[in-house]
């Protein structure tokens, strides 16, 4: 009765042609996207930004001067300072330790659980199927907010525990798109035809049903990133997410929100990092979708 | 022989403050000014000030020319709802702005922190552990039931009931209740001679209920309080908004106002913007950043007096490091308390200058900013005769290369600024070479936190409300010795001798000046042992609408008196 | 069908036990004591203790749990420990508010998102189909706290077009909803434009264009149609969220629903009350999940219930 999950419609054929043949192809088709390449440099760019925070700040981002808080962009402060005169520029930078860092751990984590679970539960089927994905109702139909809650308490705030927290809330969606595509790919005449050969089961896992859902998962993943960053604004939001003196974007834009009408840049430009992020990693997700995708025309 | 008249009441050296105790006069205008009518709700929320105005103007004319009369309408913002209207179950301000409009104690106290009557017309000490209270007579509650002796003992059985303690009975110290004398005269008895009597009774917890509504409604008594009060309950939407209107019979003379409705708007941005599209009228905890802005405009005002509440940063005296006094002085040292009051409060609070507020009996000027003056360098200097060195990376580290380290657990989003105060405290601290780790959970485990046995911190952030406007309230649990949590809130582990007898002493003292030479005595030797550094005082400020007139702000947060507010276009 | 249905309500049973189960352990787990926080920071412990035999704090807590549990059978949610109303009329009052608007919300996701992403899908990779997808992205990326700070000072204090907070006429309704709809504006257009796309691709659209049929009719009689499973299953998923609560738009639009009812629930630790969001909770996840089911069965005859 379980029917497809979105995106899940995947692919139809089994990856054909050498694979360094693919790999060749696959790369042409990414550079002949436009968007994809943007998307790829964006990333890049803010990867780059967090890993070498040090050398390209030009202010320690803890170091406050209450006397010229709230200042507007200028020669100093490029982009301004914040309520504790903190430099704005200089917590975009670390701040994309922490905001990508949340993101992406959390993302990972959620990807690499749900995914396994949803693809066991899967391919297994039976009771397997029914307590891997009762659990995973459980978990989506408990308040968000109170698992992390939870987590947060229990485990302590910070970073790592904001992770978690996060990533627990991801895995019930991975886990369900996984199982779905598995089932629907399960029946296609390719995977099919390779166990009536005789394949093994892991290697059917691996070579026919982990490079045809995987597009699926990775246009849910980029989607999941900007979630994930709007998940740590909520825990802000709350005075539960990082821990101070280190700076999440979510974090900034929260604490800059009461000064919305007299300082309307400390919220401001935190919230285009994260837009800018958010665009970066779905044309990139999207890209890659399309480049795994073997019957992707030239739709973008 | 009537104690408030003959005796003062506070500091006897203040004479802006001592004012012989009498029943408060009905002030009011003779009647109701027709013809001055609020605008109409929706239309007229429109921020053209200027245009609204004079628009206003037109319909106001429109209206002298014979339309009616309109209803005086004052909308209240305010971050939280309260969880009952009924003082039994309920003992938080957002709780008491909207009872004490319902419910009257006997006595209370002004802004001015005089003390005056509301239902009592007369007290006096009649020995050390009784008061005598005259009650006024002719007053009847909204339900119709007459006010007498009956209904104030009523009032403090219900809180004294066994089974059921209402939440306030444990702040009224050794309280035993009331004895009725005749229909209205009552004695309210102490068990033990306590100083503090007098202005226990003013707490606005002990607002006296109708017996009949009470005993009717039950639990429900909480979501529509029946008193005596100058506005009676209308409808109360959870989260939403509770509306009050005038009680044409009050005692006192009707109010100026027909309706008060609170509205409850947790997010600080939207309650100012609420102000700023006139959807309300008065802004209860505003954004202390906007308050200059709204000053200056003259379509708004902004109302403030300095609080009962002090911002304190308290050392764990348990714990190894900050058991040192010269560590605990650095930190002083280390922190720029001016700058802070000044930079993150920006009016929301004034500089404290003792661990209790101005406002309160027994307060002395502790000197702090003499005593400890902000010097980072001096702050390393005491940091090094406590045996510290100074570091490569410019923290201090002990005799085994340990960096000086402090944990702080600071309350979250509970008074105002506290997130941003323990960060700033943070970047205070290690410019002076400590480094603060802090954990900032939400407010319930914090508070559990902060009430176990033991306290696995080195630093606590807090504010700390003096209800009662009297020291003893807040320094003998906090400072006697043996008044450790949970049980008590002397959570630094504070122990002198000397202290714990003084503090004693003034308890059980009826003399108003010794009393407060026994307090100016712990405040001094509490700046020289230094348990905790005060670092502002609240200030209670409400931003109103220009047209709002007649509202004085209480330096007691709970207390909030509509009763001579009016709207005037 | 009817014993479809039989069976799925029976399997929110065990889902019920579940999360009320966590929900008592949970807050068991946590610090945080609702006496204590009930009296405030001034009372004494023993108050506090006195508080918390009167409450029924005290017993364990798989006591409570069983309470709980047969209380339910019989119909009794149990008093909220903070202001001791019965926790189904304090559901009564908050729960349609928050259907409210998450219905309005989803039925702004589905009149706005679903064009979106047909318009983006019938000429993918032109210049419309690039700016719907940046400008729903950067709709989906700002927190709602921001974009609904924003569409006040824009909406209510420059323009006075709508009130700025608080519940009551439908004007009160157009900035939260739009402001809670904006992320879900964005997955639903991303979502029906991908699958539409999916359709397109399928032979039996190719086989229809040769035979002729016209471009409108092959638009909402096979396009449509199919790509609509997967978009109901988002959308299924997306209302439910918004059911469970919005937090951040209720707190900032001061819109007294579920979401501020779980906040204030978990902050001051009352469980009983916090046992009645979820149990509520989980009969929605229940609910919305059977209605997306059935509403496939709308879009493709195929679908079987048995």
């Amino acid at each position: 009765m379980s029917l497809p999950e979105p995106g899940a419609g995947g692919p139809a054929s089994a990856p054909r042609g050498g694979v360094n043949e693919a790999r060749r192809k696959a790369i042409r088709r990414f550079f002949g996207n436009k968007l994809g390449v943007a998307g790829a440099v964006i990333v890049l760019a803010f990867v780059l930004m967090a890993i070498f925070a040090p050398w390209l700040a030009p202010f320690d981002p803890a170091d406050q001067s209450l006397l010229t808080r709230r200042q507007a962009p200028d020669a100093t402060h490029w982009l301004g300072t914040d309520e504790f005169g903190r430099d704005i520029l200089s917590r975009i930078i670390y701040g994309a330790r922490v905001s990508l860092g949340v993101a992406i751990g959390s993302v990972g984590i959620g990807l690499l659980l749900g995914s396994v679970a949803g693809a066991i539960a899967g391919y297994l089927g039976g009771v397997v199927d029914t307590v891997v994905m009762r659990i995973m109702d459980l978990l989506l139909a408990f308040p968000y907010l109170l698992l992390a809650i939870v987590i947060v308490s229990a485990l302590g705030p910070g970073m790592i525990n904001t992770i978690i927290a996060i990533a627990v809330w991801t895995v019930p969606a991975f886990a369900r798109v996984a199982r779905s595509a598995v089932l629907q790919i399960k029946e296609r005449d390719f995977v099919v035809a390779a166990m009536a050969l005789g394949a093994k089961e892991q290697r059917v896992m691996r070579v026919h049903l982990l490079p045809n859902f995987g597009a699926t998962l990775v246009v849910y993943a980029s989607l999941y990133l900007a979630y994930a960053i709007l998940m740590e604004s909520a825990l802000s939001f709350l005075g539960l997410g990082v821990q101070p003196p280190r700076a999440s974007w979510a974090g900034m834009i929260s604490n800059g929100r009461n000064y919305l009408t007299s300082a309307p840049h400390i919220a401001t430009i935190p919230g285009i990092a994260i837009a800018l992020a958010v665009l970066g990693f779905n044309l990139l997700g999207d890209a890659i979708r399309d480049v795994y995708d073997p019957r992707a025309t030239k739709d973008g | 022989m009537d104690v408030a008249e003959k005796e003062v009441l506070l500091d006897p050296n203040r004479t802006d403050r001592v004012v012989p105790a009498r029943p408060a006069s009905p002030h009011r205008p003779p009647a109701d000014v027709p013809g001055a009518p609020t605008p109409p709700p929706f239309p007229e929320e429109n921020p053209l000030r200027n245009l609204r105005t004079v628009f206003a103007a037109l319909v106001v004319l429109a209206l002298l020319a014979g339309v009616g009369l309109a209803q005086k309408t004052l909308t209240i913002a305010r971050p939280t709802d309260p969880v009952s209207l009924d003082p039994h179950f309920e003992t938080t301000a957002p709780g008491s702005w909207v009872f004490s409009q319902i419910l009257e104690p006997l006595i209370t106290v002004n802004q001015q922190m005089e003390i005056e009557g509301r239902l009592a017309t007369d007290w006096e000490f009649i020995d050390d552990t009784r008061l005598r209270f005259t009650l006024r007579q002719g007053v009847t509650f909204h339900d119709g039931t007459p006010f007498n002796a009956e209904a104030v003992k009523y009032t403090w059985d219900r809180a004294w009931d066994e089974d059921r303690p209402g939440r306030w009975k444990s702040l009224a110290g050794p309280v035993e209740g009331i004895e009725i004398v005749d229909e209205f005269t009552v004695d309210l008895v102490a068990r033990q001679p306590y100083g503090p009597l007098l202005l226990t009774a003013t707490m606005p917890y002990t607002g006296v209920v109708s017996p009949t509504a009470a005993e009717e409604m039950g639990d429900e008594f909480g979501r529509g309080p029946v008193g005596t009060g100058p506005f009676s309950f209308v409808e109360w939407r959870s989260n939403d908004r509770i509306t009050l209107e005038a009680n044409d019979d009050y005692w006192g003379g009707r109010p100026n106002l027909d309706r008060v409705v609170f509205r409850t708007i947790p997010e600080e941005g939207a309650r100012m913007l609420s102000l700023r599209a006139g959807e309300v009228d008065m802004v209860l905890m505003p954004t202390p950043s906007d308050l200059p802005g709204l000053e200056a405009d003259p379509n708004f005002t902004v109302e403030g007096a300095p609080g009962v509440g002090v911002f304190y940063l308290a050392f764990n005296l348990e714990r190894e490091a900050v058991s040192d006094v010269r560590v605990r002085q650095a930190v002083a040292h280390a922190i720029d308390r001016e700058l802070i009051v000044e930079a993150i409060l920006e009016g929301g609070g004034v500089l404290a200058t003792s661990v209790i507020g101005e406002p309160v009996f027994g307060y002395k000027d502790m000197r702090l900013l003499e005593r400890y003056p902000y010097d980072p360098e001096r702050a390393r200097e005491l940091l090094e005769e406590a045996g510290y060195s100074r570091g490569s990376d410019g923290f201090m580290v002990d005799e085994n290369g340990e960096r000086l380290t402090l944990e702080l657990l600071p309350s979250n989003g509970r008074s105002l600024k506290d997130r941003e105060i323990a960060e700033t405290l943070q970047e205070f601290l290690r410019q002076a070479g400590i480094d603060v780790e802090m954990d900032i959970f939400e407010w319930a485990t914090t508070f559990e936190l902060m009430r176990g046995a033991t306290l696995e911190y080195d630093l606590n952030s807090f504010t700390w409300f003096t209800t009662t406007a009297d020291a003893d309230y807040t320094m003998y649990s906090n400072y006697v010795s043996t008044e450790t949590p949970p049980e008590s809130w002397n959570r630094w582990r504070y122990a002198n001798d000397d202290v714990d007898e003084w503090l004693k002493a003034a308890r059980a003292s009826l003399d108003l000046d010794e009393r407060e030479e026994l307090y100016g005595m712990v405040q001094d030797q509490l700046a020289v042992d230094l348990p905790a550094i005060p670092l502002y005082g609240s200030y209670e400020v409400a931003a109103l609408d220009a047209s709002v007139e007649g509202f004085v702000a209480h330096p007691i947060q709970y207390l909030l008196n509509l009763h001579p507010v009016d709207i005037v276009d | 069908m009817f014993s479809y249905l039989i069976r799925r309500i029976f399997i929110a049973v065990p889902l019920l036990l579940g999360v009320v189960f966590i929900v008592t352990a949970s807050f068991d787990l946590i610090p945080g004591d609702p006496a204590a926080l009930i009296l405030g920071e001034f009372a004494s412990e023993s108050a506090v203790a006195e508080l918390r035999e009167e409450l029924g704090l005290d017993r364990p807590l798989l006591v409570r749990y069983v309470d709980t549990v047969v209380n339910v059978v019989q119909g009794d949610l149990g008093r909220s420990l903070s202001d001791r109303r019965p926790v189904a009329t304090i559901l009564g009052e908050t729960f349609p508010l928050t259907a409210q608007l998450a219905g309005t919300a989803i039925a702004l996701v589905l009149i706005i998102g679903i064009p979106l992403g047909l318009a983006a899908a019938t000429r993918p990779g032109s210049t419309v189909d690039n700016v719907i997808r940046v400008v729903s992205l950067a709709g989906l990326s700002m927190p709602v706290f921001w974009t609904g700070l924003v569409f006040m000072v824009i909406f209510s204090v420059n323009l006075g077009w709508t009130p700025v907070s608080g519940v009551g006429t439908w004007q009160h309704l157009i900035l939260p909803s739009v402001t809670l709809a904006l992320p879900s504006i964005a997955v639903i257009a991303r979502m029906t434009r991908s699958t539409v796309l999916e359709v397109l691709r399928e032979d039996f659209i190719r086989t229809a264009r040769a035979k002729g049929i016209s471009e409108r009719s092959l638009l909402w009689k096979h396009m449509l149609r199919n790509a609509m499973i997967p978009i109901i299953t988002v959308l299924g998923l997306q209302l439910g969220q918004m059911l469970g609560g919005a937090v951040l738009t209720e707190t900032v639009f001061a819109w007294p629903g579920v979401g501020r009812l779980t906040v204030f629930a978990i902050f001051n630790r009352d469980y009983p009350l916090m046992q009645g969001v979820v149990m509520v909770l989980a009969m929605v996840y229940v609910g919305v999940n059977l209605l997306v089911d059935l509403s496939y069965g709308l879009f493709d005859p195929r679908v079987r219930y048995a």
